[in-house]
């Protein structure tokens, strides 16, 4: 009977876009408010969610329990970090128009290339009965990925990313969450009101990706990667728009932003935060970071792989 | 109780609060919940490789040397471990979903509360950089592009907001 229950399902690409579809969409028009545990390295975070989605339009917000006060209020096409103690409030600006990549057939296609998409036996997972769902990665150039899915609306539950070893490298999940809420405006409404002299505002600069042709390549695409995007962008301080191209197996993206060498300290070689690896390498007068939800092999790879492309 | 045990590891008693907490382990309860402890901050630390039962012997250790638990020694003991690691967290969380469901409802079933122990708590410490090395405006920037963050609706911001709270400069 065990071994009945444990066996997976088959399933097929087409079966882990459309659950991807559905659990993307349930994250954006269901109404939903619970408690969310975030782990990530050796840190654990407790945030309390509260999502609307009115006509259309979506609101949410997202306050930190642990450490100090942090609070998110995402609303139209912007996001607002709040930090109460440093009486700061940073904007940025959100290009919504990327909410969710609609999952295209060359992604499809890498998908099942790449990983092995199971549906393995559900579990109870903050008191929803759960669907879940594995990603297996065939290589060592991504992270596999399991998800537990709301089996009556699809919204995802807990997420978890595991390195090559086997070890938990990042994980979400609600402890508690309520779907199809009640919810009205006020909730979603940021705790304070940050205005000058007692906060400081600091509006990120732009943000808006001016589609182009960077003049840079990447010559050693990793298997199943294509490129999904590629110009210029406003970062929040930083001065000249900077290049940025990014990356896409069809779960996870890879972005690669190229600036010219500046007075800003930028740490050379590899950092990790929990599923996120960033390497950063001097090309010329130019630094070249990478980051992404990929091994640090991946994101190496890809750093250093960049290059001027060649005039013709 | 489990709050003392956790205080206790963390040499946070006064004199009177530690006496009572050795005697209070002599109890079959307290010496699961301490051991389990352990293996979860072993774990976390990712030092882990303790085997099934070891709740049972070191009740066993500890009846035969009850003057095993010196100050003194478990201050020492701690300075030198290689990443000390905040017991808070394992009150807060791992404690009441972990400990204390197999604390409650079946006291002598280390095998359960190892396994449960070692799912809860495989996020390694280890060889992670702080958050803060992160540049936050970037990852902002990333992140609404990548499929698997946008499954998650805005607790994809949960990571820049650990990264920025981390950060000195918000």
């Amino acid at each position: 009977m065990l071994a009945v229950l444990l066996a997976p399902l088959p399933a097929t690409a087409q079966d882990a876009a459309q659950w991807l579809t559905r659990v993307a969409n349930a994250a954006r028009n269901l109404n939903y408010t619970g408690t969310i545990v975030y782990q990530l390295g050796g840190r654990m975070d407790t945030s309390r969610i509260v999502h609307l989605n009115e006509g259309g339009q979506e609101w949410e917000k997202l306050v930190s329990l642990d450490g100090a006060p942090r609070e998110i209020i995402r609303s139209g096409g912007e996001v607002r970090f709040y930090f109460p103690d440093a009486k700061v409030m940073k904007v940025e600006p959100r290009t919504l128009r990327n909410a969710f990549p609609s999952i295209s057939p060359d992604q499809v296609k890498s998908l099942a290339q790449y990983y092995d998409f199971r549906v393995v036996a559900g579990e109870r997972i903050a008191g929803h009965t759960a669907e879940v769902v594995v990603f297996e990665p065939r290589d060592g150039l991504r992270y596999g990925h399991k998800f537990w899915s709301d089996a009556a609306t699809g919204l995802l539950l807990k997420a978890r990313l595991v390195n090559e070893r086997g070890e938990v490298v990042e994980q979400f999940a609600f402890t508690d969450v309520t779907v199809n809420a009640k919810i009205d405006k006020d909730m979603v409404k940021p705790s304070w009101t940050a205005t000058a002299p007692e906060w400081k505002v600091r509006q990120s600069a732009g943000g808006e990706v001016v589609q182009n042709d960077t003049g840079w390549v990447i010559g050693k695409v990793p298997p199943g990667f294509t490129k999904i995007n590629e110009g210029f962008r406003k970062v929040g301080g930083k001065r000249d728009p900077i290049a940025h191209i990014v990356l896409s197996d069809g779960l996870v993206a890879v972005s690669v932003f190229i600036e010219p060498v500046a007075v800003t300290q930028t740490q050379i070689g590899l950092t990790q935060s929990g599923a996120l690896n960033v390497f950063s390498t001097r090309n010329e007068a130019f630094i070249v970071t990478v980051l992404g939800e990929a091994p640090p092999a991946t994101v190496r790879q890809i750093a250093q792989s960049v290059a001027r492309r060649a005039p013709p | 109780m489990n709050d003392n045990i956790s205080r206790l590891m963390d040499s946070d008693l006064d004199d009177i609060e530690f006496e009572r907490m050795c005697a209070e382990l002599k109890t079959d309860a307290s010496i699961e919940t301490w051991a389990c402890y352990h293996l979860i901050g072993d774990q976390l630390r990712g030092t882990g490789g303790v085997s099934p039962g070891v709740g049972r012997r070191f009740a066993a250790t500890l009846a035969a040397e009850p003057t095993v638990l010196a100050p003194a020694a478990a201050r020492a003991t701690r300075q030198s471990a290689p990443a000390p690691f905040a017991w808070a967290v394992a009150a807060t969380l791992a404690a009441v979903t972990v400990v204390g469901w197999t604390a409650f409802s079946m006291v002598d079933a280390p095998p359960t509360a190892v396994a449960m122990a070692r799912e809860a708590s495989t996020v390694r410490a280890a060889q992670v950089k702080p958050a803060a090395d992160v540049p936050a405006e970037y990852v902002v920037a990333h992140q609404e592009y990548s499929p698997a963050n946008a499954i998650q609706g805005g607790s994809m911001y949960l990571r820049s907001a650990v990264s920025q709270g981390t950060s000195t400069r918000p």
